[in-house]
């Protein structure tokens, strides 16, 4: 017990002391948790809030009850009083078409008591004031709306409303959030109940009851109890939106704060880990002395244990509230996007703050375990003569697990079934890393083989030593792994990152488009825009929506072209088994028909089936003959034009898709050309812009969690030079006692830095890109773009793992000039 | 077999040298003065903290004086930037450590290579004289082994191999056998004392054995930072039973004395 007094005492005195390499450390254990806790909370907050805007302004509602006769409203009172009933909101809707200056805008009109409406789905004004005295000719609108038209609280605009022209009072400015939400074109008003039912003339019930499961009931057994105390022939009873879908979408948008949450745990691992091996083996001689004067083995792995316990609670400690802080940091940082658009609900879940502060302890533990055990049983008189050497294992063995591990983790992913598709991928993500960490020491080798020779011839000796210091070098290598881990988890953040962005806001990406316009448009409209200056490519397109059946299967949107080439590479169209040349010039000659991944997924019919379109009570046979995901349009079937003329007497254009030398003075003459008929008409960057505007807030917080990682990999980085200083201190003074001069020592230290920087950097690159590879397969199934991956991102991050090493080498080319060599050498 | 001749290999004039101990200095070296003639194997010795090694590190040019001069071959080298020192240390001299000082990554051979890749000479060059020097340090099949994977005496004939490849006149050797056995120190001081009497190269050693002094054909005695004995140490010697020899007695009974 004497014993142990004295060697807490002994650590105490040594975290007090605040030495620079407990500094890192415990710098690396509060920034691990720190970023743990602010991309689990932020991953939570944004899952939530893409949820939150897949719902759109049925917020927490979750089944709609209608009547299958569209003309009759349905009253509150035909909902039977059940007990998994929430909350009721009765909605009456309507549609209008704003316009000013060439812009054609439709809106969705909606009223409901705002009472009961906030109940599910709160409004938020923009003044942060509640709604008083909501009646007559009074209208709230999105400030995302207003915003664009220039439009303030009390001007009065018109609306086209079944074709006359109605003036309205703009009563309020709504946040574009709650129920202003959506997903689709267009903007949603609110109206007084009053207002609304009589411009629609909807005198009594509503169009349509939103139903909030009460608490702890599912959406499943609401709806089954609605059918079961409802007559099913008067009542369409549906779910509004499918919770599976919605979370899962989320969670792939939120995808890279997960990634994150995953790299920063990687990296603090290995910093905890080579810190503890280091501190332990400079503890070596304490160890000794104290096992020497009677500590037990136990009592020496407990206190040091101990001591790691004190860094992970240290770190937890502090690092929840400072994540805190930050989060809250983040989150007002961007609370001037969100006073105009979307709030992010903070979610700070018990997880988000337990699992960090586990981490913190455990990684700390853990990490420490091992070289403490080993230390604490070394022979006392190994350690007292200092004779202590570092074990050699079997290199043969280490190789041929990571190369085993290496190819699993690429076959994985590929190979597994879709439901094990993300265990696969997260066993590839660590395998890669954990046979990259083991294959370090063989790749170094290699490489050091051959920069040995080319230096020789560079830098004569100097390049040669330098080049051979490298090989066999343990703190090379470690250095080199986590250099590599830093860096791909910098490349896979960016890819990733980038790519959800452009995912949210581009659905145009990849699609050869300049501009839309969509009305109705007969050929000489066609032909006076295709003889618009500038104009490059123009695509007429028929649009028939839920009109035509598939099979009896509703069509919702069905579109026909004459040119399936030019409108595969102006949508995007991504087809699933490729499509062969042959089908591209068969489509117009037959009835043949391209049908969307989710259309075929929703009525079971398959590629090479022969399937009955009706319309009209005719009939006609189509032939399946390739299906396509596309983002860029909604389209679930598209046929070739002649036969939606012939079978289903289209003859005026919906759509026209252009692509021009100056797309902004084509889309001001289709405008004009439009004149007062209602169109909807923009260039594709006036649509991102638009779609830019609202998830900028989104954006925001992965930007400055990319900054954090890289700031954890920074003192990961910083924490292993100083170790490798520490390490190197003797070889360097070994080495000047054999003729080395400072001079030839900066040129071996700054070529070694380069040249394991360099390893470091094309190994991240190598398995950064497999990583993403495994990434974009476990989410591949469910999207449609493919992963934009830019050499200029693996590039800067190579470049930038060379900087890093190379200004890690400063200090200790400083610090060996100063080098007391005597001492150095003297003592073992 | 070479012999001595008169030329001075090194001179110490007036070496004082003051360590820092808390707020004072420690004077460890209180003005030596000694001349060591080519082709001596001097044996330096005395108790510990007397200054030995410090005295072996400000001639062989690893440490600096406070003041004074130490002259190799006639050029005083206390003035020396580090440039012009570091390749005297590479040329001129050899140095062998009590702990051997190998670079662990490297092998035997490339840490035999080493003053010469530092002093940008082409390795082919020198195979033959490779070969040979691992010849006489009994070292030609273990060329290829890494420091780890040699015995403490093997360790130190690499050590000696990489001190005489670049064939300097001096060879500094710092208590050479201290971290060794009787048997194997033996082998290592019957090197040293073979290097000296086949191939003329001065040798200055440190230690603390009676034992290994006695192969010397000089002993100084230090005691406080003075020399107290630069002739035989036979006083010294008769009361070294204060120490406890690692070798077994009698064992250097054989040893020839050379004349200055």
């Amino acid at each position: 017990m004497f014993i142990l007094t004295i060697i807490l005492k002994y650590i105490l005195t040594n975290l007090k002391e605040h030495k620079l390499r407990t500094s890192v450390m415990l710098l690396s254990i509060l920034l691990s948790t720190i970023l743990l806790f602010v991309s689990l909370s932020i991953g939570a907050s944004y899952e939530s809030a893409q949820k939150k805007m897949a719902r759109g302004m049925t917020g927490s509602a979750t089944i709609s009850v209608t009547t299958k006769d569209s003309a009759t409203g349905i009253s509150l009172d035909d909902i039977p009083d059940l007990p998994e009933i929430g909350v009721k909101v009765g909605i009456i809707t309507g549609s209008a078409i704003y316009h000013k200056e060439g812009y054609y805008e439709s809106m969705d009109l909606i009223a409901a008591e705002i009472k009961a409406l906030n109940q599910i789905n709160k409004l938020r004004l923009v003044n942060g004031e509640e709604i008083t005295d909501f009646s007559g000719n009074q209208v709230i609108l999105p400030d995302r709306f207003t915003s664009k038209f220039s439009i303030e609280k009390g001007d009065l605009i018109t609306l086209q409303v079944k074709g006359m022209p109605v003036t309205f009072e703009v009563g309020e400015i709504a946040a574009y959030d709650t129920i202003f939400l959506r997903q689709t074109r267009g903007t949603t008003a609110l109206f007084p109940l009053d207002t609304l039912r009589k411009l629609v003339s909807q005198t009594d019930g509503y169009n349509e009851i939103l139903i909030e499961p009460a608490k702890g009931v599912t959406t499943a057994e609401l709806k089954n109890a609605l059918q079961n105390n409802m007559p099913n022939h008067i009542y369409d009873i549906s779910e509004i939106v499918n919770e599976a879908q919605i979370a899962a979408d989320a969670r792939q948008k939120s995808m890279p704060f997960f990634l994150i949450s995953f790299f920063a745990l990687t990296i603090s691992v290995f910093i905890i880990y080579s810190s503890y091996k280091v501190v332990t083996l400079d503890r070596l001689p304490i160890i000794g002395t104290f096992r020497s004067i009677g500590a037990t083995e136990k009592e020496v792995t407990k206190v040091f244990l101990f001591e790691s316990l004190i860094y992970g609670l240290l770190g937890g400690l502090f690092g929840i509230p400072i994540g805190m802080l930050i989060l809250k940091f983040i989150l007002r940082g961007i609370g001037k996007t969100l006073s105009n658009g979307i709030e992010i609900p903070v979610i700070i879940s018990p997880l988000s703050i337990i699992l960090p502060f586990a981490v913190a302890m455990v990684v700390s533990i853990s990490s420490s375990w091992l070289p403490i055990r080993r230390a604490s049983r070394l022979p006392i008189k190994d350690i007292v003569l200092g004779r202590v050497d570092e074990k050699h294992v079997s290199n043969k063995a280490t190789i041929l697990i990571g190369i085993v591990l290496f190819i699993i983790s690429i076959i994985l992913p590929r190979i597994a079934p879709k439901s094990m598709l993300y265990p696969a991928g997260g066993f590839s993500l660590l395998g890669l890393i954990t046979a990259a960490i083991l294959n370090i020491p063989l790749i170094t080798n290699l490489i050091s083989s051959g920069m040995e020779r080319l230096y020789e011839v560079i830098f004569k000796g100097e390049g040669k030593l330098s080049a051979r210091n490298i090989r066999d070098n343990k703190n090379v290598t470690q250095n080199i792994a986590l250099l590599f881990i830093s860096l791909s988890a910098v490349i896979v953040i960016s890819v990733v990152g980038n790519f959800v962005t452009t995912y949210i806001i581009d659905v145009f990406h990849g699609a050869e488009l300049d501009g839309l316009a969509n009305g109705d448009m007969d050929q000489s409209f066609v032909e006076k825009v295709r003889n618009m200056d500038g104009i490059k490519k123009i695509l007429p397109i028929y649009i028939m929506e839920n009109s035509v059946q598939a099979n009896r299967n509703n069509l919702i949107r069905l579109e026909a072209t004459d040119n399936l080439d030019w409108y595969s590479s102006m949508f995007a169209l991504n087809y699933s088994n490729g499509l062969l040349e042959q089908a591209f010039y068969e489509f117009h000659h037959e009835r043949n028909i391209l049908l969307s991944e989710n259309c075929m997924d929703r009525t079971g019919i398959s590629v090479n089936d022969i399937i009955s379109l009706s319309y009209n009570g005719m009939e006609y046979r189509y032939r399946v003959i390739g299906s396509f995901k596309s983002r860029a349009t909604d389209a679930e079937a598209v046929i070739p034009s002649y036969y939606a003329t012939q079978d289903f007497g289209m003859q005026t254009y919906k759509l026209l898709a252009y692509t021009a030398v100056d797309p902004e003075a084509i889309i001001i003459q289709i405008r004009d050309l439009f004149g007062e008929t209602p169109n909807w008409s923009r260039t594709v960057k006036e649509f991102t812009t638009d779609a830019l505007a609202t998830v900028e807030a989104f954006l925001q917080p992965m930007h400055s969690m990319t900054w954090l990682i890289l700031l954890l990999a920074t003192v990961g980085v910083i924490n292993n030079l100083l170790i490798n200083y520490i390490q190197k201190r003797r070889s360097i003074a070994m080495y000047k006692s054999v003729g080395l001069s400072n001079r030839q020592n900066i040129q071996i230290t700054l070529l070694e830095g380069f040249s394991s920087g360099l390893i470091g950097a094309v190994i991240a690159v190598f398995v950064s890109y497999l990583e993403i590879q495994t990434i974009f397969l476990v989410a591949g199934p469910k999207i449609t773009m493919v992963p934009e991956l830019k050499h200029s991102t693996f590039i800067l991050a190579g470049i930038a793992g060379i900087v890093i090493n190379l200004i890690g080498s400063v200090a200790p080319i400083l610090k060996s000039h100063q080098m007391k060599l005597v001492e150095e050498i003297k003592f073992e | 077999m070479k012999t001595l001749n008169s030329q001075v290999a090194i001179e110490g004039k007036n070496i004082v040298k003051y360590f820092p101990s808390g707020e004072t200095n420690t004077k460890v070296l209180q003005g030596i003065s000694l001349k060591i003639m080519q082709g001596e194997f001097i044996s330096i010795m005395g108790p510990s903290g007397s200054g030995k090694s410090t005295l072996l590190y400000i001639l062989s040019g690893l440490d600096s004086p406070t003041s004074g001069s130490v002259y190799i071959n006639g050029t005083d080298i206390s003035h020396f930037q580090d440039e012009k020192m570091s390749r005297m240390r590479r040329q001129q001299v050899g140095f062998v450590f009590q702990f051997y000082n190998l670079i662990p990554n490297l092998n035997v051979e490339e840490n035999i290579m080493l003053p010469l890749l530092l002093d940008g000479k082409k390795i082919r060059d020198y195979r033959k004289q490779l070969d040979h020097i691992l010849q006489m340090v009994g070292l030609l099949n273990r060329r290829k082994h890494t420091p780890r994977q040699l015995s403490g005496g093997q360790q130190q004939r690499v050590a000696i191999a990489r001190a005489l490849i670049t064939n300097p006149q001096i060879l500094f050797a710092d208590e050479p056998t201290g971290n060794l056995d009787s048997k194997t120190g033996l082998e290592i001081i019957n090197l040293l004392k073979t290097i000296n009497h086949e191939y003329g190269q001065t040798i200055i050693m440190v230690t603390h054995s009676p034992e290994a002094a006695k192969s010397s054909n000089r002993i100084i005695i230090i005691q406080d930072g003075l020399i107290i004995d630069n002739e035989s140490g036979a006083s010294y010697l008769q009361s070294s039973n204060i120490y406890s020899p690692p070798m077994s007695s009698g064992m250097f009974y054989g040893h020839e004395q050379h004349q200055a």
